[in-house]
């Protein structure tokens, strides 16, 4: 049976409010990913315009959810980092994906 | 450059039939682990090597969460537990770490029937669909153009994306359904089927990254088997690991972290 790991430091932070914190912000991320990829793709946008979508689309993110934790991070999440832009290479093989689909099926099939 | 548009049967029975083939497939292939978890059963442990290398685990279990969470203890006891793993005579440890080196083909064989099994069915699951969909796609859609990528890319990728088409000006942008099938492959369509099924279950997602991460490696159990041949020298380092160990109790440093606590609550 493996025991979960538990170290010193965390035993201040509640971990399972913060498994669903993080899993919460991942599903966020995906559906703004997928949301990023669709307008890209929709638009005809060509290249590095698209990939600039993406970051805008991903900030944007990240400031609505400083909005709704009305900036109180560390209540939320480990850093600040951790909650805004730690995952911005993860998701854009996704985005990458989608808009090549949707650029596909809307502009040249 | 003047745009090429495209058929919009190929759009019908190709490129919508290939994501959708790809996305069930994924998710069939979520439901199958999912089944063939629960039917795992606990192994039993019967012969002596295997009670003897369950021993070992324990022991190198128990030293480990000592050096951990050693600021839980009070001195008296950590001592003790310390003195009880590592004195030079009769701790646990020092007698453990005395065994002579395990013969590497006698103990894998031991390990062999439930981890191999074990191996044989997530590489199954994994491998085999991943060929089984190349190999479809690269039969019944092979030869045509597909659709466009968006940004630009160098003459390089052309063998890669235009497979089976050989028009040698023709932009590299266009590309073939062969390159649909990778895009869609490693884009993630594991980040859409966690979507539907994470939410019940946090460890299921847990395994299929995993599982995805396994395949990418080549050998998922070498580090295990690695441990295996010499448990003397993990011992002896587990031992010069605990007697480094500075102890202080948590319980001391309480009031402080109270105060911080505290202040970092009312002054918000």
């Amino acid at each position: 049976m493996e025991e979960p790991k538990v170290e010193l430091d965390d035993l201040e932070v509640n971990q399972e409010r913060l498994k669903l914190n993080t899993n919460q912000l991942k599903n966020l991320r995906v559906y703004g990913s997928l949301n990023a990829g669709m307008i890209a793709g929709i638009l005809g946008m060509d290249g590095w315009i698209g990939i600039g979508i993406y970051v805008a689309i991903f900030l944007i993110v990240s400031a609505c959810l400083a909005i709704k934790m009305n900036f109180r991070v560390k209540e939320y999440f480990k850093s600040s980092y951790d909650a805004y832009y730690s995952g911005i290479g993860t998701d854009m093989l996704l985005f990458l994906m989608i808009w090549v689909i949707f650029h596909n099926l809307v502009n040249i099939l | 450059m003047s745009d090429i548009l495209i058929d919009d049967r190929i759009r019908d029975w190709v490129f919508l039939p290939i994501i959708i083939v790809m996305f069930m497939i994924q998710m069939f292939r979520g439901l199958l682990t999912k089944y063939m978890d629960n039917k795992k059963t606990t192994q039993k442990v019967t012969s002596k090597a295997q009670v003897g290398e369950m021993i070992d685990k324990n022991i190198t279990q128990q030293s480990q969460r000592l050096a951990r969470l050693h600021g839980l203890l009070p001195d008296h006891s950590f001592k003790m537990k310390r003195a009880h793993l590592c004195d030079n005579k009769s701790g646990i440890l020092t007698k453990a770490s005395e065994k002579p080196a395990k013969d590497p083909m006698q103990s894998m064989s031991m390990m062999n029937p439930a981890a191999m099994a074990d191996m044989l069915k997530q590489n199954l699951s994994g491998i085999v669909f991943m060929a089984v969909q190349y190999q479809w796609v690269s039969y019944f859609f092979s030869g045509f153009v597909i659709g466009k990528v968006p940004f630009p890319l160098t003459q390089k990728f052309r063998s890669m994306l235009q497979r089976g088409v050989d028009v040698q000006n023709l932009d590299v942008r266009y590309i073939s359904s062969i390159s649909i099938y990778f895009v869609l492959l490693f884009g993630g369509l594991q980040k859409i089927q966690q979507l539907m099924f994470g939410d019940d279950n946090d460890e299921f997602v847990d395994d299929t990254q995993m599982q995805m991460q396994m395949q990418m490696m080549g050998m998922p159990t070498m580090p295990s088997f690695g441990q295996q041949n010499d448990p003397g020298k993990l011992f002896i380092a587990e031992r010069t690991r605990l007697e480094g160990v500075k102890h202080s109790f948590e319980l001391n440093k309480s009031q402080d972290k109270a105060i911080k606590s505290l202040k970092r609550f009312l002054i918000q």
